[in-house]
């Protein structure tokens, strides 16, 4: 069972220094950590003020030496399927280089074997979407080299809504008004004006 | 029929003291030379107002595409609301560029051209408050509005200068406002920059970057009431009271520009330079970034040089324009604008077929210079289209941009049906289609492109005068008119203007 955990490990270490200079296809990533986040089905969590707890490790069923690659663990907040419609620059790919889904990095570690959690506020950056979290393994060339995800393959289970903050402001409105009503206002004073001036002209 | 500098007494023979200008001027007093560096008044200062006051409605009206990935973010928006508010931002103008026309023609250029900005200056305030794709797209369609203030610049540059620099003012005045469109891609990245550095956050800083060019159009709008001057001679509202200028009326001026078929064939063609460049501003930095995998900055980088080759590309089109008409007369001119804009539409259909990035570019620049030049020479054969209805034809064929460009968008650029790349190809075959009606412009006093000028001797007096009936011609409605034919007797051409003789003014 050892043997061929680090069989496993070996031929994807070798293939991955094959691929140094290429790129890392998703597909060729392992399965091996569990995510779980305790969000409730219908739960819209707001940006910038809420938390999202969030349990990472390795997956505690797998022979030992699995993780013999593993050096960094990275938490990526990603988007489910129906907010990458309609939106290519979301869209995912195999290649890890173009792949957009997971544009948000929640938190970066080194690799510990033990379960962690964490408590994150959703920065105030992350726009209006379904989520869900990925974590992925890499190791020393930090090339990825496993993954896990707190929804299942298909994305469809376990996602949560995130509310984005809206960016204004009260003095902005105001000084959107203000400014707005002064250059009309301005445009009918210049107009009187003229007028005035064209009335006390002499006419011939 | 140039004056140096001393003003010849009026024909009517009222006149007050007499004026002096600092550029030598026609009959007319318009000026017959374009020095750039200067600011005189009134011509080179009406050149740097309505140039400058242009340029900030692009600014403004193309602010949005350089902060799209935080905006769409923000907004939650699609592809296809960009895709809808790209549209919408530049169909407003199409309506608006007509009634720009036709109001220029009633109340002057600088009342006109002022009151539109200020009236869309608050679209552009409340884009920062934009909260909703719908409210993201009706802010784009609102302040893309400003750009109707193309048709004023070049009624004001027709109205200030002379036949033999017409071309070259307009080209000038039109280049150096559509540069806006190159530069917003720089500058609004740079404003949101600079905020965010201070300290506001994404969401915060695009909102506050666009008071920006808000601001600068405000400035620009209050600059043209306060010192400009619709003619070389005064504002319209003066002159109508002094009675040096005839309040013309609404009817009379809309019907000689809708009947007059050279007006639409020249918003057909237009639609194929002009409208061609604003449909390539909204999509060259995404096909860049898609195709070629660039960075967004990158992409952005080579979408503004498109935009900034106006600086040089547009004036040369108004200049090619005044020297082949002083060698070639109006066809000099038809000749030359049908050269450079199919060979625009020829490199269009190259720039979709080429597979390099570094091809990709100097095809693109080679594209832009020929498309803007082509722009510039539109606007060379459009001042003399009609004297009376200018501003209706300028601004038909300023609509007619506009037009072409949401077509071109409407049946390449929408939705998956064409690559962006196969988009690009048909676009440049459209263009040579749409450049041929250029031959079936004929001007019976100069000629068109095959045929020479009318066997019955036609003259510019006949032409220009058509535009007028005789109860109008008795109350002395004409006389601008009367000048104006009698300056543009250069479109003969060198050899016409030299033999022939000039008739005696017709009254």
């Amino acid at each position: 069972m050892a043997a061929r955990g680090l069989l496993l490990a070996s031929i994807y270490l070798s293939l991955l220094v094959h691929e140094c200079y290429g790129v890392t296809l998703f597909s060729s990533l392992q399965k091996t950590l569990q995510v779980t986040t305790t969000t409730k089905r219908g739960q819209v969590l707001k940006a910038g003020e809420d938390k999202l707890t969030i349990t990472w490790g390795l997956n505690q069923s797998l022979a030992a030496g699995t993780d013999s690659a593993y050096k960094t663990m990275k938490l990526q907040l990603c988007f489910a399927p129906v907010s990458q419609k309609d939106r290519a620059w979301r869209k995912t790919e195999d290649h890890l280089n173009k792949d957009k889904t997971c544009s948000f990095k929640i938190v970066e570690k080194p690799y510990n074997k033990s379960l962690q959690t964490l408590d994150w506020i959703i920065e105030s950056d992350v726009p209006t979407a379904t989520y869900f979290v990925r974590a992925y393994a890499l190791n020393a060339e930090r090339h990825e080299v496993a993954y896990g995800q707190s929804t299942n393959d298909q994305k469809t289970t376990n996602l949560f809504d995130i509310q984005a903050i809206t960016g204004r402001h009260a003095s902005l409105d105001i000084a959107s008004v203000c400014f707005s009503v002064f250059s009309v206002v301005a445009l009918f004073g210049f107009f009187f004006h003229e007028k005035r001036k064209a009335r006390m002209s002499p006419q011939k | 029929m140039e004056v140096e500098g001393r003003d010849m007494a009026s024909i009517r023979g009222d006149t007050d003291e007499p004026r002096k200008f600092d550029l030598p001027v026609d009959s007319e007093h318009k000026a017959t030379e374009f020095r750039v560096l200067s600011t005189a008044a009134p011509h080179m200062r009406a050149f740097h107002l309505s140039w400058v006051s242009f340029f900030s409605c692009f600014v403004s009206t193309f602010a949005a595409p350089p902060l799209l990935p935080i905006i769409r973010d923000n907004l939650n928006l699609t592809a296809t609301d960009i895709g809808n508010a790209g549209i919408a931002s530049v169909s407003g103008a199409v309506f608006a560029r007509i009634a720009m026309g036709t109001t220029c023609d009633l109340f002057g250029p600088r009342l006109a051209s002022a009151s539109l900005i200020l009236i869309t200056a608050p679209a552009v305030y409340f884009t920062s408050i934009a909260s909703s794709p719908i409210s993201f797209l009706l802010l784009r369609f609102c302040t893309g509005f400003s750009i109707a203030t193309f048709v004023s610049t070049q009624f004001w540059m027709s109205s200030m200068f002379s036949g033999p620099v017409v071309g070259t003012a307009n080209g000038v005045a039109g280049g150096w406002g559509n540069l806006g469109g190159g530069a917003t891609q720089l500058i609004m990245p740079l404003v949101f920059g600079v905020i965010r550095d201070i300290g506001a956050i994404k969401f915060t800083a695009w909102r506050i970057a666009f008071f920006i060019p808000a601001l600068f159009q405000t400035l620009a709008a209050f600059a043209v009431l306060i010192f400009g001057q619709d003619l070389p001679d005064g504002n319209f509202s003066g002159l109508q009271n002094s009675g040096d200028k005839q309040k013309d009326e609404f009817s009379r001026v809309f019907y000689h520009g809708a009947t007059n078929y050279r007006g639409w064939i020249l918003a057909l063609t237009y639609g194929y330079c002009f409208g061609v460049e604003l449909t390539v501003d909204n999509i060259i930095a995404e096909y860049f970034y898609d195709r070629f995998n660039l960075e967004l900055h990158t992409a952005g980088m080579i979408a503004a040089s498109f935009g900034l080759a106006n600086i040089v590309s547009r004036p040369a089109g108004g200049m090619i324009s005044d020297i082949t008409a002083k060698r070639f007369g109006m066809r000099g001119r038809l000749w030359a604008l049908w050269v450079m804009q199919t060979l625009g539409g020829v490199f269009c259909v190259i720039l979709g077929q080429v597979g390099s990035l570094t091809a990709s570019i100097i095809v693109m620049i080679i594209f832009s210079m020929f498309v803007q030049a082509a722009c510039g020479l539109t606007f060379g054969v459009v001042p003399f289209v009609s004297r009376r209805s200018l501003g209706v034809i300028s601004g038909m064929t300023g609509g007619g941009g506009n037009v072409g460009a949401v077509l071109t968008q409407l049946i390449f650029f929408k939705g998956s049906k064409y690559s962006k790349e196969t988009g690009i190809t048909l676009m440049g075959v459209m263009i040579i289609c749409c450049t041929l009606p250029i031959m079936l412009i004929y001007f019976p006093q100069w000629g068109g492109m095959f045929c020479g000028p009318s066997k019955n001797i036609t003259t510019e007096e006949d032409y220009y005068l058509s535009e007028w009936n005789s109860k109008e011609k008795q109350k002395g409605f004409h006389q601008s008119s009367l000048k104006f034919a009698d300056n543009s007797r250069s479109e003969r051409g060198r050899s016409r203007v030299n033999t022939t003789t000039i008739p005696p003014n017709q009254v």
